[in-house]
């Protein structure tokens, strides 16, 4: 398994030196080459077909929470995780291969530092991962599970919409399972085909009782993911697996939270609204200043931040 | 495969005599202090010894047991009553016949120990601690119910029981996830007592019918297990004290299997007697039924007297009838509430209601 994460560190590696946050067209390698073109292409120079391409765009230096870091997202995980597990002794952290630092290196060094009893690893199966996660929260412990790609919750769809989202409401205030958090990465990569790539939000947006949240950048991440280890409600967390390395900011050491359920407007505008959230913000804010420029259409580019509930009154103001 | 189901029901029949081993009388000399009785051996799997094969039984736990044992009997009863009358809806799942197997588990636990099973839950609901006033209420929907009317027949909480499940096998975590929690419970050595009220029946379907194994107390594999006699309460007893022990002792997850019968249909909406006979349920009525072998042995004991025993059922029904005169009469939650405690902290929100213009305002 350790092999496995070096050699995706080391593609990642690669990839980042020489992309630096933007997605080169694969046209260097051979046997890939035959894959992406359409099959109605010659060998001449008709049109390539291009994976989508993106830059990240940090967001400017936060004063207002004390001394920070130059971090990636992975790095802003481990640094929320943290700063979570030192604030609150009943916080554990579970799932698949978490205990060597995870698949995506988000929990580095956290069970040497807090103990095996505090962050382990789970059997593979993912009803099981979030239903011991509901059992755990509802004895009083902070739970953060972790599913180990976001294409893998549906096993656990059952757990979350039908247990989970309806513990309290059910028990009548009795009981809750309000401190899990389930942090998942999320979004396509290019390679990740099928089950490796997939965005399911949607399939939770109308699930009332439970929280999703979806951040674009480092310091986003970091504040969002505090914010919703601590919400009383069970929440639901995506990370960008693009991001992982690809987007590098300066995030604050200590902990800091951004609020739940408002969205944010990037940038103000007067003819159309555009709404994205996760790795899509980077693209709408291009998409933005490329309409500005060719078609003279001023946009308001909002991150949503929260996808429910849902921050209404920003957007529809 | 009647055949199999016909033995499954004669091995429910007892075996053993009421007579007791020996007993001891009390200083009026009226009435035994104690007695034990020789109980039915559990059958083993991976287990070296297995609960002990008497028990003893004083006249308090007796009288105790039997008068739990009856309102938990006039309750489902009352409640099938009221389900008839319209006073309760929905779904509602009744456990008379079973009541040993919670009387019997509550006897050998400790009150802070924790429960949580599916949605054959009044029984136990009661066993635990919340009272038939609050039980009934829940299932009228009414505000003086133990989940404010909200929950009804499936979702009945206390204290240190966390119901009442709807989704088959929830509890577990739950349902097709047995396995999964089996493993983890073995892995971490959980002290966790799975248990399995085998009715015979799974809603409609014979236990033959949709098992490849119908021995339960195997299935957990690496885990295990109890073949007890569930209509028995004194089994019962044992078997969960022995249970909760092995747990307690570090040695990790056990499974229970209770050989009991439902004399209801599966819900309130089954008539019961599609999938098997009304002979079938009579013949265990008569001879296996949990409340009349605990009588028997309880007068074979001189443990107490047939008039003694009366006046305990005289008293059951006077509260139950009151319980339920108080829930068919107590009040209905505000419908504003109905749509409370879907999120915590958070600000007041809308909720829809059956239609796009009927809204209920949630707080938390």
């Amino acid at each position: 398994m350790a092999a496995v994460a070096a050699s995706a560190g080391r593609l990642w590696r690669l990839r980042a030196a020489r992309a630096e946050g933007h997605w080169r067209r694969l046209c260097g390698a051979g046997p890939l080459r035959g894959f992406l073109q359409p099959a109605s292409a010659g060998g001449d120079a008709a049109p390539r077909r291009q994976v989508a391409h993106f830059t990240f765009q940090p967001d400017p230096e936060p004063q207002e929470y004390g001394q920070t870091q130059k971090m990636n997202l992975f790095q802003a995980i481990t640094s929320a995780l943290d700063n979570s597990l030192a604030k609150d002794p009943t916080a554990v952290i579970f799932g698949e291969d978490v205990a060597f630092g995870g698949v995506f290196r988000c929990t580095v060094g956290l069970r040497d530092k807090y103990g095996k009893d505090r962050v382990f690893n789970t059997p593979l199966c993912e009803q099981g991962i979030v239903g011991f996660g509901i059992g755990i929260a509802v004895t009083g412990a902070t739970a953060i599970a972790e599913i180990q790609f976001a294409d893998y919750i549906y096993p656990a769809f059952d757990q979350i919409v039908n247990e989970a989202a309806k513990y309290r409401y059910r028990s009548g205030d009795l009981f809750n399972c309000g401190s899990l958090t389930i942090r998942s990465p999320w979004g396509c990569v290019g390679h990740g085909a099928l089950y490796h790539s997939q965005s399911p939000e949607a399939f939770f947006a109308h699930c009332p009782g439970i929280k999703v949240v979806v951040p674009r950048s480092p310091f986003q991440a970091k504040g969002l993911l505090l914010s919703c280890i601590e919400d009383k409600n069970p929440c639901i967390f995506f990370e960008p697996k693009i991001l992982y390395r690809a987007a590098v900011e300066q995030v604050p050491v200590e902990p800091y939270n951004i609020p739940l359920s408002q969205a944010e407007v990037i940038q103000e505008g007067s003819d159309v609204t555009l709404v994205a959230w996760g790795t899509q913000v980077h693209v709408i804010r291009e998409v933005a200043s490329m309409a500005q420029e060719k078609l003279g259409v001023s946009c308001e580019v909002i991150d949503l931040r929260t996808i429910l509930p849902w921050d209404v009154d920003t957007v529809c103001k | 495969m009647r055949k199999m189901l016909a033995a499954a029901v004669s091995r429910l029949l007892p075996r053993v005599a009421p007579k007791p081993a020996s007993r001891m009388l009390g200083a009026a000399g009226t009435f035994a202090d104690k007695a034990t009785f020789d109980i039915k051996p559990c059958e083993l799997y991976r287990l070296e010894e297995g609960p002990p094969a008497t028990a003893v039984l004083t006249r308090e736990e007796g009288l105790k047991y039997y008068k739990t044992m009856q309102m938990v009997r006039r309750m489902e009863l009352k409640a099938d009553q009221l389900y008839k009358q319209k006073f309760i809806r929905g779904f509602c799942h009744l456990c008379d016949g079973q009541e040993a197997c919670c009387v019997g588990l509550e006897a050998g636990i400790n009150p802070t120990d924790h429960v949580i099973t599916s949605y054959r839950a009044h029984g136990l609901c009661y066993t635990r601690g919340v009272s038939i006033r609050s039980i009934l209420t829940e299932l009228t929907g009414r505000r003086g119910g133990c989940a404010k009317g909200k929950g009804g027949s499936m979702h009945m909480y206390g204290k240190y029981f966390y119901g009442g499940n709807g989704i088959v096998g929830s509890q577990t975590p739950i349902g097709g996830q047995v396995a999964e929690a089996f493993n983890m419970a073995s892995l971490w050595k959980l002290p966790c007592v799975f248990i399995c009220e085998n009715n015979l029946y799974g809603m409609g379907t014979a236990t033959d019918r949709a098992a490849a194994s119908t021995e339960y107390y195997k299935r957990g594999h690496f885990i295990p297990g109890l073949k007890v006699d569930g209509m028995d309460v004194l089994c019962v007893r044992e078997a969960t004290k022995f249970a909760a022990d092995h747990c307690r002792s570090g040695k990790g997850p056990i499974v229970m299997e209770l050989h009991t019968y439902r004399y209801h249909g599966h819900s309130m909406s089954d008539p019961g007697v599609s999938y098997r006979t009304r002979e079938e349920i009579q013949a265990v009525r008569s001879k296996s039924d949990p409340i009349m072998l605990l009588k028997d042995r309880m007068l074979a004991g001189k443990l107490a007297s047939a008039d003694e025993l009366k006046d305990i059922d005289a008293d059951v029904k006077k509260e139950i009838e009151e319980a339920a005169q108080f829930a068919i009469t107590d009040p209905e939650p505000a419908l504003e509430e109905i749509a409370h405690h879907i999120y915590k902290d958070n600000p007041p929100f809308e909720v829809r209601g059956a239609n796009p213009w009927i809204k209920f305002k949630s707080i938390s």
